[in-house]
């Protein structure tokens, strides 16, 4: 008899369509935000309305495809009360998945 | 925690089919991309682009990318970071 309720990776990943996540790519600290549209069995990424943040330059790209190998974390976008806006290095590490294959 | 299963109806790879035949953005490991048009893909990311222009950026600076055109090129789905159609 146990309280614990485990929450796996991909029912998280799955309850973060269609909200506003980060996802971090392991390359170079560029991140990207958007609405998260779809995952496939891979986890590669399907965003839209996405910004790229690389190198504290924000560029709007539209729709895109993530894929999976480039991925370090996804996390909710909606920064908690009291946090910071920018750079999100901090906030929120402890709604990260680590996405590795 | 819900699983919302209806909005799985489509998954990433659907991008890039609706992109066939249309120009597309790929974005690849070593400061490259390449613009051009999908002929076709697989699931590794795999690519076939036809009038390929291939922009290599410098790694830091801001200088102008070196620009290289292919009549058709095959892309291998390991060196892809993301796809973004081009309205």
């Amino acid at each position: 008899m146990s309280s614990f309720h485990p929450i796996n990776p991909k029912p998280f990943l799955k309850t973060l369509i269609n909200k506003q996540v980060v996802v971090r790519l392991k390359w170079n600290k560029t991140e990207y935000r958007g609405i998260l549209v779809s995952i496939d069995n891979y986890m590669n990424l399907q965003l839209e309305q996405t910004t790229e943040i690389s190198e504290g330059v924000e560029e709007e790209i539209g729709e895109i495809f993530i894929r999976c190998n480039n991925v370090l974390f996804v996390r909710d976008a909606i920064v908690k009360k009291g946090d910071a806006e920018e750079n999100g290095d901090n906030n929120g590490v402890d709604k990260e998945v680590a996405m590795n294959e | 925690m819900s699983l919302q299963t209806e909005s799985q109806s489509q998954e990433p790879l659907d991008l890039i089919r609706f992109q066939l035949d249309e120009t597309v953005l790929v974005k690849l490991r070593g400061a490259r991309e390449m613009k051009g048009k999908l002929q076709g893909y697989d699931s590794h990311c795999n690519m076939v682009i036809s009038e390929a222009e291939e922009y290599i950026y410098e790694v830091n600076g801001n200088s102008e990318p070196v620009v290289k055109k292919t009549e058709m090129v095959f892309v291998r789905g390991d060196s892809v970071i993301l796809i973004s159609p081009i309205n």
